[in-house]
C-alpha cells in the first residue's frame, strides 16, 4: 500500500491522466479495428463496418489464413488464394534471426577494429564508412539488385540477407563509440597477461558492452522484422516470401476489386504477435534501449 | 500382413519418388482468383495425360501480376506460361519476350478455326501468333433486383432502355429513380439532395484509363465514337467530341447530379464491394464476374443488356490467351500446356465452372448450363456477342502502357472534377499520338 497522501489529486494530475487515456485510446484503437475485422465473417464486413463490436465473431479468417480451408471454400466466402502464412512466418523468423545475430557480431568486430586496432588507413576507411551512412538506401537498391541477379541469388535466402548480414554503417559507428569508452587500462592489463586481441575482444570488451549490444540487437530485430522492400524485389516466390511481402501480395490478390480485408486483418494480427511477445518479454529493455540510443 | 503392408508402402513411396524425379515442373500464372479452381482441374487432367510434367499454378492480383511479369522478364524469374492480355501483349511481342507459336501450330497441325470468329486473329500480327484464345468477354449492366423492386421499376424497362449524352435518355431516368437521399427522396424528385445520398443508382469501376472496357467504352461507342481504325493502327481519336460529351455526361452523374458514387470512394472501397453491400443499385461489368456476383451478393442479381445509344447497342469484345515466355527453359513442355489450354478438353472443363465464357462453342454451352443450374439468366452477355455489329474489339496498338498512364491521368482528372472532358482529352490525345511519331 502506497501512502495516498504522496499523490494528491490535483487538477494537473487529472488532466495528465485524461491526456494519457486519450493517447492510449488513439494508439490502441487501430489495433482494435484490426482484431474486430479479423473476427468478422467476410460477407458481413460492409454491413458491420459501423459497429464497434463484432456481432457474430468467427475464427473462419484465421483458419483461411493458416491454409485450413480449401481454395473453393475460400472463394465461396469471397476470399482469395490461400496465403502461405506459416511458410512466411518461418521465413521471417529465419530472416530476422540470421540478420540480427550475424549483423550484431560482425559489426562489433568491425567496430572494435576501428576503435582499438592500429592499421594503416584506419581513419580513412572509417571516414568512408561514415560517408556510407549518408547514402539513402533507395539509391543502393538497383546496383544491389543487379549484383544479386548476376550471382544467381534471386529467390534465394542468401540473396535476401546479403545486404544486411555483414554489417550496417550505423551499427559499426554506434558500437565504436562504446568501445572507445571502454577503459584502456583493462585491455592493457589483459595484454600484459598475454591475451590475444581476439581474446580481449571476446572476453572483456563484449561482456562489458552488453547494454549497447542488446540495444542494437533489439533495434535490428524490429527493423528486420518490418523490412519490406528488399525482400520484396529479390524473392517473390511463394515459398520464399517473408511476412511483410506475403501480406502485400495477399493484399493485392484482390478477388476482383476490393482486397480480402478480413483475411488480411487476420494475417496482420498473427504477424503482430511475435513482436508483441518480444515487447512483453523484453519490454523494459526495449524502452531502455530506445532512451539509451536516443532513437525515438 | 504387416510385412505385406510395409512392402506396399515402400513400393508406393519408391514409385512416387521415381515419378517426382522424372517430372519437369512448369509455372503458370493467372490473375483471376475466380478462375484458379477451373484451371487447377485443367492442370490435373493435363498431368494425367503427361505424367512427366507438373504444372505449378500461381495467382497474383492484377497490379502485382504485370509488375511481376515485367521484372521477371528482366531478372529471369518469369513464369513459363502466363495468361496474357490484349493491352499488354504487343509490348511483350516487340521486346521479344513472348514466343511466336505460329511455327509450332503448323508443325503439330493445331486446328485454329474452332474459336469464336475474331478471337484468334486478335493474337496475331504479320503472320506471327502469340497465343491461343482461351475465353472471351462482353459487358452488361449488373443490377440489384431487390432495389429495383423497391423503387417500383419493372425489369422489362431495362430491356428497351435508351441513352444519349444530352439528357441521358431512359437509362439516366432509371439511375435517378434508384438513387435516394437521406430524406427518402429519389433522384427524380425536385427536393432531391445530391449532397446527402444514402443509396446510389450507379457506380463505375474506376475512371477506365485509356480503354474504359467496363466503365465507358460501351457508352462512347454507342454514341458513334471509335478508338482508332483497327488493330495496329498508329493513332487514336481520343479528341473526338463524341467521346468528350459521353465522358462529361458520366462524370456529371456523380459531380453534379449525385446519382453515381464519386470516383474517390470507388478507388477506396471497390465498386464490387459497394454493390454487394447494397449501397448501389447498378454497375456495368464484364462476363468474367457473373459467378463472383452470384457468390458474394446476399440479394438476387440480374444482368441487363447495355442501353441503346444513338448508334445502337455496343459492347467491347475482348479475349484472353496464354503466352509462352521466350526465356523459359522448358519450351516444349510449355507449348504442350498452352496447346492443352486452347483445346476443347480444357475449355469444356473451364466452361463447366461457369466463371468465364471459353473461346470454343462447346465450352460456352457448358458455361451456359452451369449458369442455368445457378438460376442465372446471362443472356445479356451472350446476346450482344452473337448480334452482328453489336461488338467492337479491344483496341490493340503499340505503346499500350504509356497510353494507359497518359489516359488514366486525364480520365482521373475529369472524374474528380479537376478538368473538363473536352480539354483534358484533347491534350491527352496529342500526347498519345506523339508516341507513335517518335
Amino acid at each position: 500500500m502506497r501512502n495516498r497522501a504522496a499523490y494528491p489529486l490535483t487538477l494537473g494530475r487529472i488532466v495528465a491522466w485524461t491526456l494519457l487515456a486519450v493517447l492510449i485510446f488513439i494508439t490502441l484503437f487501430p489495433l482494435w479495428i484490426v482484431i474486430k475485422t479479423a473476427v468478422t465473417h467476410p460477407k458481413e464486413l460492409f454491413q458491420q463496418a459501423s459497429l464497434l463490436f463484432p456481432s457474430d465473431p468467427t475464427l473462419l479468417n484465421f483458419r483461411r489464413v493458416l491454409g485450413l480451408v480449401s481454395l473453393e471454400e475460400n472463394l465461396a466466402v469471397g476470399g482469395v488464394a490461400n496465403i502461405n502464412f506459416l511458410t512466411a512466418m518461418r521465413n521471417s523468423v529465419l530472416f530476422t534471426l540470421t540478420i540480427v545475430v550475424s549483423q550484431t557480431f560482425f559489426s562489433a568486430m568491425a567496430a572494435y577494429a576501428f576503435a582499438r586496432l592500429r592499421f594503416p588507413g584506419r581513419d580513412g576507411i572509417f571516414f568512408l564508412f561514415l560517408a556510407a551512412t549518408m547514402i539513402p538506401g533507395a539509391v543502393l537498391f538497383i546496383p544491389n539488385f543487379i549484383l544479386i541477379k548476376n550471382l544467381g541469388w534471386l529467390n534465394t535466402f542468401q540473396g535476401m540477407v546479403a545486404p544486411f548480414v555483414l554489417m550496417t554503417p550505423f551499427a559499426v559507428f554506434f558500437l565504436r563509440q562504446f568501445f572507445l569508452a571502454v577503459p584502456k587500462e583493462l585491455e592493457e592489463a589483459a595484454h600484459l597477461d598475454g591475451a590475444t586481441p581476439f581474446y580481449i575482444f571476446w572476453r572483456i570488451v563484449l561482456p562489458i558492452s552488453k547494454t549497447p549490444l542488446v540495444t542494437l540487437a533489439i533495434l535490428t530485430t524490429i527493423n528486420t522484422w518490418n523490412e519490406f522492400f528488399w525482400p520484396w524485389i529479390v524473392s517473390k516466390d511463394n515459398n520464399m516470401q517473408v511476412l511483410t511481402v506475403a501480406l502485400k501480395v495477399f493484399q493485392s490478390q484482390t478477388p476482383q476489386g476490393s482486397p480480402d480485408w478480413t483475411g488480411l486483418m487476420a494475417a496482420t494480427f498473427l504477424a503482430i504477435i511475435p513482436v508483441f511477445i518480444l515487447l512483453v518479454v523484453l519490454g523494459r529493455q526495449v524502452v531502455e534501449s530506445l532512451q539509451f540510443s536516443g532513437l525515438k | 500382413m504387416h510385412q505385406v503392408f510395409r512392402r506396399t508402402v515402400i513400393a508406393a513411396v519408391a514409385a512416387l519418388a521415381a515419378q517426382a524425379f522424372a517430372q519437369t515442373e512448369i509455372t503458370y500464372w493467372l490473375w483471376d482468383s475466380n478462375q484458379q479452381p477451373a484451371y487447377q482441374t485443367c492442370a490435373n487432367a493435363f498431368q494425367k495425360e503427361n505424367p512427366d510434367i507438373k504444372v505449378n499454378i500461381v495467382q497474383k492480383g492484377w497490379d502485382d501480376y504485370w509488375t511481376g511479369l515485367t521484372t521477371g522478364f528482366v531478372s529471369g524469374t518469369a513464369p513459363d506460361v502466363f495468361t496474357n492480355h490484349l493491352a499488354k501483349y504487343p509490348e511483350f511481342a516487340s521486346n521479344g519476350q513472348i514466343v511466336d507459336i505460329a511455327p509450332l501450330i503448323k508443325r503439330d497441325g493445331v486446328k485454329t478455326d474452332i474459336y469464336y470468329p475474331g478471337l484468334y486473329e486478335l493474337w496475331g500480327r504479320g503472320g506471327k501468333q502469340y497465343g491461343l484464345p482461351k475465353d472471351w468477354d462482353t459487358i452488361a449492366i449488373v443490377y440489384n433486383k431487390k432495389l429495383l423492386k423497391d423503387a417500383g421499376i419493372s425489369e422489362a424497362t431495362l430491356r428497351t432502355w435508351t441513352w444519349n449524352p444530352k439528357d441521358g435518355g431512359s437509362f439516366e431516368r432509371v439511375i435517378a429513380q434508384l438513387t435516394k437521399d437521406k430524406n427518402g427522396n429519389n433522384g427524380l424528385s425536385k427536393n432531391f439532395d445530391p449532397k446527402n445520398v444514402v443509396q446510389y443508382g450507379f457506380v463505375i469501376n474506376g475512371s477506365g484509363g485509356g480503354y474504359g472496357q467496363t466503365e465507358w467504352s460501351w457508352l462512347a461507342v454507342s454514341n458513334g465514337f471509335k478508338f482508332n481504325d483497327g488493330p495496329w493502327d498508329t493513332k487514336y481519336y481520343y479528341d473526338s467530341p463524341k467521346l468528350a460529351e459521353t465522358i462529361q455526361w458520366l462524370a456529371d452523374l456523380s459531380l453534379k447530379k449525385g446519382y453515381m458514387v464519386p470516383i474517390s470512394d470507388v478507388s477506396r472501397l471497390g465498386s464490387e464491394a459497394l454493390f454487394t453491400s447494397g449501397k448501389v443499385a447498378m454497375l456495368p461489368h464484364g462476363s468474367w464476374m457473373i459467378k463472383w456476383f452470384k457468390d458474394n451478393a446476399k440479394f438476387d442479381v440480374g444482368f441487363a443488356l447495355l442501353p441503346i445509344g444513338p448508334n445502337g447497342r455496343k459492347s467491347m469484345f475482348n479475349g484472353l490467351a496464354d503466352s509462352i515466355w521466350t526465356g523459359s527453359k522448358k519450351q516444349e513442355q510449355a507449348w504442350k500446356w498452352v496447346k492443352f489450354l486452347g483445346s476443347p478438353a480444357c475449355q469444356n472443363i473451364v466452361g463447366s465452372y461457369g466463371v468465364v465464357f471459353p473461346a470454343i462453342k462447346s465450352g460456352v454451352d457448358a458455361a451456359l448450363q452451369a449458369h442455368k443450374k445457378n438460376g442465372l439468366d446471362v443472356s445479356a452477355f451472350t446476346t450482344i456477342a452473337n448480334t452482328k455489329g453489336a461488338t467492337f474489339l479491344f483496341p490493340i496498338t503499340d505503346y499500350a502502357s504509356e497510353i494507359s498512364s497518359i489516359m488514366s491521368a486525364a480520365m482521373d482528372s475529369i472524374f474528380l472534377g479537376k478538368a473538363k472532358a473536352a480539354d483534358a482529352l484533347k491534350e491527352a490525345n496529342a500526347k498519345v499520338n506523339a508516341l507513335f511519331k517518335r
